[in-house]
Formats: structure tokens, C-alpha cells, sequence
């Protein structure tokens, strides 16, 4: 398969990610507790048997940049394998921001044309699932396709969201819109394509327009050989809080078709500092844990359920976790109660603090589109002082002290963020 | 500490450790749930920033070798630095072994001299503990010592158990000269017990280890090198007060494992800052660890890898086991995937790596305390070994102090009741 390159767009800024993707790209927000959404889309090239792929960055990339390196994790290297990160680069005009998908491949077609390819397969960070992509490439060339689209059925009240195609009995996509208001069909577009090298090259060179969804694939399937690539297995874009909590969820059902083991999935075991290794985590006399996942280097002396535990939390005793996503280190002190809430990196949560209390039809003030059935969502960073009390549909935004809190209840939709410093 | 030299004693294989070293050197028997023995040495010489370490294996060092690598998973990659794998090598004689740990040196001290350290530290690759050798490393400079040894304190009446010294007071609670050795005394002995780490100075060491090889010995530095040097060379005793475990025999690798589990664990694991070599065994590919619906786990390690629908109480288990439904798991230490199916009951047992307990089979059964008929001082306190890539077959019943054979299958087991103190094979 060295035939085939990857161009990885992982730039996305995740906007109804809301806090997760506050300082990284919605690409490198934790996910299934050590890994990241892009590992995902990673390990399936790994497992597709490709080795040479193009990851273009463009909002917050640190976190990305750092966790993808070398491409080690994923058995790029070696002389003719390779992970490069892509971000925008002054080239001809002063500022070339990546404007569109479309515009960031156009961007590096001297990437593209510095290596052999047949094909060019254009993938993006942000979703779960897995696919064989070899068997794509197959099917593509089955078809003597120009451009191949990855698609699948989805609910026909989340068509909106999406590019939806009308195929022929021979898959060809005979009709395309982009975000309709009132679908024809509901086979969506998943972000995944795969041009003929020579194909997209001159494609790029003839369109100016900047994205493939509303601009190159509306006038490509009048004159050119555009397939659809039916995949019905599971696959989420997790760009809600909502969506991003389900999806972590499903990793606690056996029969939601999410399966890391099955899938192989490989991150990077990020140690950013640490000295030693994550130990064996720790359950001690009085702790407990049902259904859920727990990484290593936790320490629990209370009861964990339904939740998922990044490396390094602390479960203080009579704690109690349910139904949550907990980030790397983050402390749950004695008696303090989690419930649905997804808390980032490095959370303090006081003793006797209870998260997710109270009625749930009160949605976000501030987003009410973002947050409305029950989520708790916490920054990186924040601590919250003993006793309180937060109610559902709550934001507390990064960086939250002790001091910034309005007093020890938190109502239900509330957003609260640190206090302006006075100058 | 640039100019010092490390090199770890890793080739022992112990016959007290039965069937766990039967394809592996002790220093790479897994320990706490994700490590190797020889994890702690490595680690400690890596905060020591002591980065040049040569790693003396013999007895099958092919799990050593995979293991240790270059060293890069304790940083000691670089233009200064490195991990170098020393195997036995034909040299003037036909069939060179390695005779004893002092020889071992000795048919390295080619490599030893090339690299032109100032000081050599020697260790041995089978103590859990956690040490900062620059502190003993400052202590034998200031000291302009010839050797020192570290020390840690015991009754007198162990004293038959290791290599033991009289230190006097010269500085206090630090250390002091030498003034006796005597190895595994049955009587008279003293109350400072050797930890088996030593610093030479080379000349020294060179100059000894050419004596020692002349003459018909069992070339052990304990044995025959220490109390040879007392009178004649500046040999110091660094003390030292913190945890020491050992992994000699079943007994005491069982216990310092139990030791992880303790509220307050005599070794702690984080602030102790181990690293292991993620690759080994697949640690860094494994999802985490999932606990299922009817999962109950108490005072227990778990790590990646594991999956558990069943009981584990005062477990260890190492990456890749899976406890079924209704199995139970109690004061056991499982290696890396082990399957404990539906039903299965496994009691104050050690199992090596790939082995399987069928269902409802109870491994650990009954209060007989027979001791094992081949190992009677071996294995005498309940404790139960299974080999790896045992496949026990459902609804047998093991007693305890037992011992089954590597790679034994369902069908390679006559009966489906075992008596305590019987050894499979």
C-alpha cells in the first residue's frame, strides 16, 4: 500500500466542544481514557498497512504536534515511512491560513508531488471508528473511480450536519448537498476521500474554490467518476459535549460496537515530564469499581461507576464517581460525588462537593444549544472549593479558583469563569 | 557522575525461585503488576544520573536483552551514555561461563577498561528498593575508599542469611570501616547485612579480580574477595535505613509483592519513580483496564490490558488478565494474560505468564499444608506455582504448596484432585 498517501486534516477547532478544545485542537482531546480522538484515525491507517501520512494542523496544534511526533507509536519510521506535520506557511501572499479543506491540501501539494502516490487519501481527525482503508482503496480502484467518498447511513434528522449523496445501483454519486435544510437522502458524507493522485492534483490546479464538501465535490460528480464507499459500521463525530460522552460510554457497552481491544488502537503514553511510569493503579480496601474503565497510576479508595478514568486520578474515601469521564490527575477528594460530568486534566473537586445535583431541564443559559441533557462539563485546572454544591448543565470554565466561586450553589445552567483581574 | 561505571549481576538464575526462573533470569521475573526485577536497579542508576551500565547476563538472557535494549527506556541514550549487554564470550579457554560474580567482572574488564571509569559500581539485579547512589558514591570519595558496601541493619540472628559485617562508629549513622565480613555465618554473626552493591576503586578491583582468577575459589565477591581486602585496603560500610526487598525465594517474592499492597505501601511505586520498557509485553499498546458489571476488586493492582467480571481481592494482576464471571482471585500475584474462566477460584497462587484456570476449577484449595514433596524448604507456607502456558483443565482441585510444570495441557493432567505438596510435571 505504499501507493497510498495520507492527508490528515486535524486543524478543527471543536467550537461545540466547547471547553475540551479550549487550548487543543479538537483532534487531541482525550478520549477512552489514555488515548486521543486522532488515535483513532491513526491507528487505522497503521492497521490499513499505510506508513507515509501528512497531518495539517492549524488551531492550537501543541498538544497535537507533540503527541503525533515522529509517528513512533504508530510505526511510521523508518526510511520510507513517515508521519510529517503540515501547519500553514507564508508562502507566495503574506498570510495563508488553511481557508477550507480543500485550500489545506492545495497548500501542500509539494508534499503530495514530493512523493510517489496513485492515490491520495484525505482522512480527519475527529472521529471514532474503524475502517480498513485498504479495502476502500480497493474498491475505488474496482471501480476505476476518479474520487471515492467514504458514506454512510445516518438518523435523517442529523442530515443537516452533513454532505448527503444520491447514488446509482453501481454506488456512483449521481447528486450531492451540502448541509441541506431538507434531505433527499441520507447517506452521508464521512470526510473520507480518496482521489487518484493525478486526478486530485488537476482538479486543485483548475478549482480555486476552498472546500471539498460545498465546492469540489458538487461539480465533480456532473463530469467525473465519483463513487460512494457504503460503510455501516460504528462510527461518531464526537464534536458535542453530548455526542463526546455517548461515545465515551459506549466503551462501557459490549455491544455498541466500540472495541478498543478489537480495533487495536495505539496512542502515545504521553509522560510530558514525569519521571517514573504510570504504576499499576491501586483499588484499596474500601474502594470499588464497576463498569468502568480506569489507566494506570490511579489511586481508589472510593466507589467508581459507569465512569471512565484517565491515568492519575485520585478517588478520595466515601468518594463517589458515576456515569463520568475523568481526565489525567484530576483529585476527587473524601466524599465528594461526581455525577455525569466530564472533568479535564487536573481538576481539584473539594471534599463533600457534589457535581450534577439537581433537576435537568434547565439547560446552559449561555449555550443552551451546547448543554442540555444533564452534563457537567469542568476545565482544565479548575479547583472547586469543599461543600458546594453545582447544579446540571453547569460550565466552570479553565483555570476556576477557589476565590472566582459566586458562593457554595451553583444553579442548574450556569456558566462560571475566572474573575477579570482589575489592572 | 560521569565517570562512573555501572554493572548489574543479571544472569543468576536461582534455583529457589522453581519454575518462574525455568526460562528466564531472576532479574527479569515480573514484579508489581507492570515491572521486572531488574526495573528498580535500572531506575535507580537513571535518578542517580549514573548512565553508563553495563548489564552482565548469562542464564537466558534473551528475555535481558529484550528487556534492557539499548536502555533508552531509562534515558541512557546519548553520546556519554548506554546500556551494554555483557555476555559470556569464548575467550583464552575453550568454554568461558561465568564462575561467579567476581569472574563475571573479571572476564569483562576489557570492557571495563575501555571505558576508563573512576569509580565501579557493582550491583546485583534482584532487590526492590530505591536508592540514591550518589549519596553512598559522595560518602566513598570523601573516604578515599578502596571498596565500600552498603549495609542495612538486621537481628543478629539472621545473620546466616547474608553476608554480614561489623562497622565501627567512625560516622555515626553514615557508615564507618570495615572491621569483619563473614558470609552466611552460622553462628556469631553481626548485625549489618551486605546489600550486595560495591564500590571499587578500578585499580583496585583490576588488581584483585587478576588475583582472584589465579586461584581455585568459588570466584564470588562475597565469599572471596571482601574479607581477603580487610587489614590490607580502606573497605567502607555505607549504611542504609530505607526499604529492601527481596526476590530470593518464594516466600520473600511473594511478600515484598503483598508489600505494594498495603494502605501506605512500603513501596510506593510513584514517588519511587520507576520505568519499565513500555514495548515489552506490548504495556504501551493495551486499552485500559475494564471492570465489568458484576466486577468487585479490593485492595488490588490492576493495569492495562486487564478486564475483570469476576472477584480479586489482595490480587496483583498483570497486564492482559481476565477474570470471568464468578471467577474469584484472592492473595495471588497472575502474570501477564493469564484467564481465570467462569467459576474458577485461585488462592494465594502465582501464575507465570499465558495461563489459563479452566472453569470451576479451584487452584489454592483446603488447609493442608503439606510441604511440596520435591521442595520441602522451598515451599512450605500455602503458596501454589504454576508454570507458564499451563492450561488447567475445568473442575480440578490443586491443595497448596504445589508446583505444576510449564506448558502442561488439559489433557496432561491425570487426575482432577491434587493433594498439597504435590509437584506436576
Amino acid at each position: 500500500m505504499n501507493s497510498t498517501l495520507v492527508m490528515l486534516l486535524a486543524g478543527g477547532v471543536g467550537s461545540r466542544l466547547d471547553i475540551l478544545a479550549y487550548a487543543r485542537a479538537k483532534p487531541a482531546v482525550p478520549f477512552g481514557g489514555v488515548y486521543r480522538i486522532i488515535d483513532f484515525t491513526l491507528s487505522n491507517v497503521m492497521n490499513s498497512g499505510m506508513d507515509n501520512v501528512g497531518v495539517l494542523t492549524q488551531y492550537k496544534p501543541l498538544s497535537l504536534m507533540q503527541h503525533i511526533g515522529t509517528g513512533e507509536p504508530w510505526d511510521f519510521i523508518g526510511r520510507t515511512r513517515g508521519a510529517k506535520i503540515l501547519p500553514p506557511r507564508t508562502g507566495e501572499k503574506e498570510s495563508d491560513w488553511y481557508k477550507g479543506t480543500a485550500d489545506a491540501v492545495r497548500q501542500n501539494i509539494d508534499f503530495i508531488e514530493n512523493r510517489d502516490s496513485e492515490q491520495i487519501l484525505i482522512l480527519s481527525g475527529d472521529h471514532i471508528y474503524r475502517m480498513d482503508y485498504s479495502e476502500l482503496i480497493k474498491f475505488h480502484r474496482t471501480k476505476r473511480a476518479d474520487f471515492t467518498i467514504g458514506m454512510m447511513l445516518v438518523p435523517w434528522e442529523e442530515t443537516v450536519h452533513f454532505g448527503v449523496g444520491i447514488t446509482n445501483n453501481d454506488n456512483r454519486i449521481v447528486e450531492w448537498e451540502e448541509k441541506p435544510e431538507k434531505a433527499h437522502n441520507n447517506l452521508a458524507s464521512m470526510g473520507i476521500y480518496v482521489f487518484n493522485t493525478e486526478y486530485l492534483l488537476e482538479t486543485l490546479r483548475i478549482h480555486q474554490e476552498h472546500d471539498f464538501g460545498k465546492n469540489i465535490i458538487p461539480a465533480a460528480i456532473e463530469l467525473d467518476r465519483v463513487y460512494a464507499y457504503p460503510f455501516d459500521g460504528y462510527w461518531r463525530d464526537v464534536g458535542t459535549i453530548n455526542a463526546y460522552w455517548s461515545a465515551n460510554m459506549d466503551l462501557l457497552d459490549s455491544k455498541s460496537g466500540l472495541d478498543l481491544k478489537a480495533w487495536h488502537v495505539r496512542t502515545r503514553i504521553s509522560e510530558e515530564g514525569r519521571l517514573g511510569d504510570r504504576s499499576p493503579t491501586l483499588v484499596s480496601p474500601k474502594g470499588s469499581v464497576i463498569n468502568s474503565i480506569i489507566s494506570p497510576g490511579c489511586r481508589i479508595m472510593g466507589y467508581v461507576e459507569n465512569s471512565i478514568l484517565s491515568p492519575g486520578v485520585f478517588v478520595g474515601p466515601g468518594a463517589r464517581i458515576v456515569d463520568s469521564v475523568v481526565m489525567h490527575d484530576s483529585q476527587i477528594m473524601a466524599s465528594a460525588e461526581i455525577i455525569k460530568s466530564i472533568l479535564d486534566k487536573n481538576v481539584i473537586v473539594g471534599e463533600n462537593t457534589v457535581l450534577g445535583d439537581g433537576r435537568v431541564d434547565i439547560p446552559n443559559r449561555e449555550k443552551p444549544h451546547h448543554l442540555s441533557e444533564g452534563l457537567v462539563v469542568v476545565g482544565k485546572g479548575v479547583e472547586i472549593p469543599t461543600n458546594c454544591r453545582v447544579g446540571k448543565n453547569c460550565i466552570l470554565q479553565p483555570g476556576l479558583t477557589p476565590e472566582d466561586y459566586p458562593g457554595k450553589e451553583i444553579s442548574p445552567g450556569e456558566t462560571v469563569r475566572p474573575r477579570q483581574v482589575e489592572e | 557522575m560521569k565517570n562512573v561505571l555501572a554493572l548489574i549481576l543479571a544472569g543468576g538464575r536461582v534455583d529457589e525461585l522453581s519454575v518462574l526462573t525455568l526460562t528466564r533470569p531472576k532479574s527479569t521475573v515480573p514484579f508489581g503488576g507492570m515491572y521486572r526485577v531488574i526495573d528498580f536497579p535500572l531506575s535507580n542508576l537513571m535518578h542517580s544520573e549514573v548512565e553508563r551500565v553495563g548489564v552482565l547476563g548469562q542464564y537466558r538472557s534473551l528475555s535481558l536483552f529484550n528487556h534492557v535494549g539499548v536502555g533508552a527506556w531509562w534515558d541512557f541514550v546519548g553520546r556519554d551514555r548506554g546500556a551494554f549487554m555483557l555476555t559470556p564470550s569464548t575467550g583464552h579457554a575453550a568454554s568461558d561461563w561465568y564462575k561467579g560474580t567476581a569472574d563475571a567482572v573479571y572476564q569483562n574488564l576489557d570492557f571495563v577498561q575501555e571505558q576508563a571509569p573512576e569509580i565501579v559500581l557493582i550491583l546485583s539485579g534482584d532487590h526492590i528498593y530505591k536508592m540514591d547512589y550518589r549519596r553512598m558514591l559522595n560518602y566513598h570519595l570523601e573516604k578515599n575508599a578502596d571498596l565500600t558496601i552498603a549495609f542495612f541493619p538486621i537481628e543478629i540472628e539472621e545473620s546466616n542469611r547474608f553476608g554480614v559485617a561489623d562497622i565501627d562508629d567512625e560516622d555515626g549513622n553514615m557508615g564507618g570501616t570495615v572491621i569483619d565480613y563473614k558470609e552466611k555465618p552460622a553462628e556469631s554473626g553481626y548485625p549489618w547485612a551486605s546489600l550486595t552493591i560495591y564500590l571499587f576503586k578500578p585499580a583496585v578491583l583490576y588488581d584483585l579480580l587478576d588475583e582472584n582468577a589465579r586461584k581455585a575459589s568459588s570466584h564470588e565477591f562475597g565469599r572471596d574477595i571482601i574479607s581477603k581486602m580487610l587489614g590490607k585496603y580502606r573497605v567502607y560500610g555505607y549504611k542504609f535505613y530505607d526499604y529492601w526487598g527481596y526476590t530470593r525465594t518464594i516466600d520473600e517474592y511473594w511478600q515484598t509483592n503483598m508489600h505494594l499492597l498495603q494502605e501506605n505501601p512500603k513501596i510506593d511505586l510513584d514517588s519511587w519513580q520507576v520505568r519499565t520498557n513500555l514495548d515489552h509485553d506490548q504495556l504501551r499498546d493495551r486499552p485500559p483496564m475494564k471492570a465489568g458489571e458484576h466486577a468487585k476488586i479490593t485492595t488490588s493492582l490492576v493495569y492495562n490490558g486487564c478486564e475483570v467480571e469476576g472477584e480479586v481481592l489482595n490480587s496483583i494482576l498483570f497486564p492482559g488478565v481476565k477474570i470471568e464471571k464468578h471467577a474469584v482471585v484472592k492473595d495471588s500475584i497472575l502474570f501477564y494474560d493469564a484467564v481465570v474462566k467462569s467459576g474458577g477460584v485461585v488462592d494465594k497462587t502465582i501464575t507465570d505468564v499465558d495461563v489459563i484456570i479452566g472453569e470451576d476449577s479451584r487452584i489454592g484449595h483446603g488447609d493442608d499444608l503439606t510441604a511440596n514433596q520435591n521442595h520441602p524448604n522451598l515451599l512450605n507456607t500455602g503458596i501454589n506455582l504454576i508454570g507458564r502456558d499451563v492450561h488447567v483443565p475445568p473442575k480440578l482441585s490443586l491443595g497448596r504448596n504445589c508446583i505444576v510444570y510449564p506448558s502442561l495441557k488439559e489433557a496432561d493432567f491425570d487426575e482432577n484432585r491434587y493433594e498439597s505438596g504435590i509437584t506436576i510435571s
